[in-house]
């Protein structure tokens, strides 16, 4: 059996009487880049949320494999709880905290997941002095290797998109993940902006062996950038491969004829 | 008619009369029975010093009144801009100053020096006694309040009920209710200080670990109930507080812990100290605590929950601590005034002052501990001031209409308070550039992080 980090299986998600996800199965080997696409509506944002701990499946199983090794079950956990597991993600509509700085906003991320150490904080003394200095170090290295440093001090509500999505990337990152989730990256960005996106999510696999799992609505980048996929359509999974066998694939071409796929914005 | 009133000014011009009617009538001679209408004739009719200059008719100072605030608006909404641009201009210098270290730490030694020779520069009794019981105990409230609101982004509106619970624990320590004492052995006020801050706090816990699962509107109506619950207790359990009667005599607090020997006693002055020392402490706290990064995850929940969940911020822990922290100050509050004032009475726990606390927070300016102690000194000391002897036919019961036309003004001019929080204040700038589509860095103007 391989090395995997997310494995799903049989997941139904229902609001009412509305099917979101059906039976969906997908597995994600550590250090893959994995992408998930479909049309609008086809469950991929309810997927993200529901390995987010956001939402909570009625049916089926979501395994995740931890820092240690230690298999841990998503489903019934809350959100935060998710983020310490070694779980990041992004948002489809970057969700910043905008009346902060972007060093604040990493900052925050890189702090969060350990303990509270309210005492410490209320009496800051040298062990809180000494966390503090970490989290600043972490933080300046991210917004190095994200290449925002020169925006550090920036408040992100005033960022480029394209610059509130590599904020988001460092945020997450500072949580020291096993794996990202990116909600719709390339939204709103430039073609210029979307290279060095590509680019950046490469590195963060490759250089942080950070594993990639990500939904995009840009055919380019989804087939330059994901080693696998797997296609939604309508709450399940209609097909999975490379994306070769994915462009070759009849049921994925009808899928997407007659919807208006390149439509990218919100679900 | 039509045209003129299409006009901008004249608009303008009929606004501030319509408004200075309003508090013409407000500050104007009280009605009767006899003559119903008294109150109104009187209070454009009855006569009035023209600034010491002639006699005449307070309509006459009024209408003057008008024209000037007419033309101060008009001045301030066609030149407002470029005033505020010239100002934040010739400001980076002394900002720049200002936000040294050194200068600052030597401004806030300054204030407290200032705030230790009070008692000896103002000598009347009045203003001794106000200082302990109108000023710091408000500022004790404030400080904590603004921890929860300010800090933390949750409206609670039942804070009294942690005064309450901090008051009611100095006089069952002291064995002043019905309830026996804890071990049936009296305590001395001053040892009550660290139960009653230990009890609000558990208080806090209880009422928030259920409730802050709620969120805005939901919480705010929740915790009203909490005040409302507390103060009808205290009302109607005989057996344990008394009720209405209100406790037994407290005693006055005294230390005898080796060498140190004092004891507090009907003097205020003593109190203000003791006061004093404790919004310092308070103050070092919850600074620190607003720059640590339990403030920066107050913030990130209150900006976003879900980006604050994402990066692995358990929400509901952070929102109890921010309870339990915040109501520490009010429990030594209660402390405070219960060992002071010697006798506590349920109807001082009243929604009203939970939300004249709330008043002060706001005007001060939600999450700037700077902006709230100011609000709470000026406007306790302003209220204290007009409560104190006959000034410009202020009466007591008419300081509401007063404290909600002053809400009002400041939500339009200066909605983020007094001494505004950065933070707040750019929460609100971005907000209001979401509305106006204004560009974000236009709203951010002359902010500098």
């Amino acid at each position: 059996m391989s090395d995997l980090i997310f494995d799903v299986k049989n997941v139904t998600l229902r609001f009412g009487g509305v099917v979101s996800l059906n039976d969906v199965s997908l597995h994600q080997e550590r250090g893959e880049i994995l992408a998930v696409i479909g049309p609008n509506g086809a469950g991929k944002t309810s997927l993200f949320n529901s390995l987010t701990g956001v939402y909570q499946p009625q049916e089926g199983t979501i395994n995740f494999v931890g820092r240690n090794g230690k298999t841990v079950s998503i489903i019934g956990r809350k959100a935060f709880r998710v983020a310490t597991y070694g779980v990041a993600r992004t948002f489809q509509a970057s969700r910043m905290f905008s009346a902060l700085s972007t060093f604040e906003n990493v900052k925050i991320g890189a702090e969060s997941h350990r303990g509270i150490g309210v005492v410490g904080a209320m009496l800051h003394g040298p062990a809180t002095r000494r966390d503090e200095k970490r989290s600043d170090e972490r933080t300046v290295e991210l917004l190095k290797f994200v290449g925002l440093t020169e925006r550090a001090n920036t408040i992100a509500a005033s960022l480029s998109y394209g610059d509130r999505r590599r904020l988001e990337i460092a945020r997450g990152l500072a949580t020291d993940p096993q794996v990202l989730l990116l909600d719709e990256p390339a939204a709103g960005t430039n073609p210029s902006e979307k290279l060095e996106l590509a680019n950046l999510i490469r590195r963060v696999r490759d250089d942080m062996g950070v594993s990639i799992l990500l939904i995009e609505h840009d055919m380019k980048l989804v087939m330059s950038l994901a080693e696998r996929l797997y296609v939604l359509n309508f709450g399940g999974v209609i097909a999975e491969g490379t994306p070769e066998e994915i462009r070759a694939n009849p049921v994925v071409i009808e899928a997407y004829l007659g919807s208006t796929t390149e439509e990218a914005g919100t679900k | 008619m039509k045209e003129l009133l299409a006009k901008t000014y004249v608009r303008r011009l009929l606004i501030t009369l319509g408004v200075v009617a309003t508090v013409e009538l407000m500050t104007g001679p009280p009605g009767s029975n006899t003559a119903p209408t008294a109150g109104f004739r009187g209070s454009f009719a009855e006569s009035a010093s023209f600034f010491g200059l002639f006699k005449t008719q307070r309509w006459v100072l009024f209408l003057f009144l008008a024209l000037v605030a007419w033309g101060i608006a008009s001045f301030w909404i066609t030149k407002g801009p470029q005033v505020r641009t010239t100002v934040s201009r010739a400001l980076v210098v002394p900002r720049q100053v200002t936000s040294r270290r050194p200068v600052r730490w030597g401004a806030l030694g300054a204030l407290l020096f200032v705030a230790i020779l009070l008692p000896r520069i103002e000598t009347s009794a009045f203003w001794q006694a106000a200082m302990v019981e109108q000023i710091a105990v408000y500022v004790l409230l404030a400080i904590g309040l603004n921890v929860v609101v300010g800090f933390a982004g949750l409206l609670d509106l039942g804070y009294v009920a942690f005064y309450a619970i901090g008051a009611y624990t100095t006089a069952w320590v002291t064995g002043a209710l019905p309830l026996p004492p804890l071990f049936h052995h009296a305590l001395n006020p001053f040892w009550s200080i660290p139960i009653a801050i230990l009890l609000v706090m558990v208080a806090g816990i209880l009422l928030g670990a259920p409730t802050l699962r709620l969120r805005g509107d939901y919480l705010a109506i929740v915790t009203l109930g909490f005040g409302e619950i507390v103060t009808i207790f205290a009302n109607n359990l005989y057996g344990i507080t008394n009720g209405s009667l209100g406790s037994n005599p407290i005693p006055h607090p005294s230390i005898h812990l080796g060498p140190i020997k004092y004891v507090w006693g009907l003097k205020p002055v003593p109190y203000y100290y003791l006061a004093l020392g404790f919004i310092v402490l308070f103050l070092i706290v919850f600074s620190l605590l607003e720059h640590s990064r339990v403030g920066r995850a107050w913030t990130a929940i209150r900006e976003d929950e879900v980006a604050a969940e994402s990066v692995g911020i358990n929400p509901l822990k952070y929102k109890v601590m921010a309870f339990a922290i915040g109501a520490a100050s009010a429990g030594f509050a209660g402390v405070l005034t219960a060992s002071q004032s010697n006798n506590i009475f349920p109807a001082s726990f009243t929604l009203t002052f939970s939300i004249n606390i709330l008043v002060l927070v706001i005007l001060g300016g939600m999450g700037s501990i700077a902006g709230v102690v100011l609000g709470a000194i000026l406007i306790q000391t302003v209220t204290e001031y007009l409560n104190n002897g006959q000034h410009w036919g202020y009466q007591p019961s008419d300081l509401y209409i007063y404290l909600g036309a002053l809400l009002i003004v400041m939500m339009i001019f200066r909605p983020a308070g007094l001494i505004p929080s950065k933070r707040r204040r750019r929460e609100i700038l971005l907000s209001e550039a979401d509305h106006e589509n204004t560009h974000i860095d236009e709203a951010l103007l002359g902010d500098d992080v």
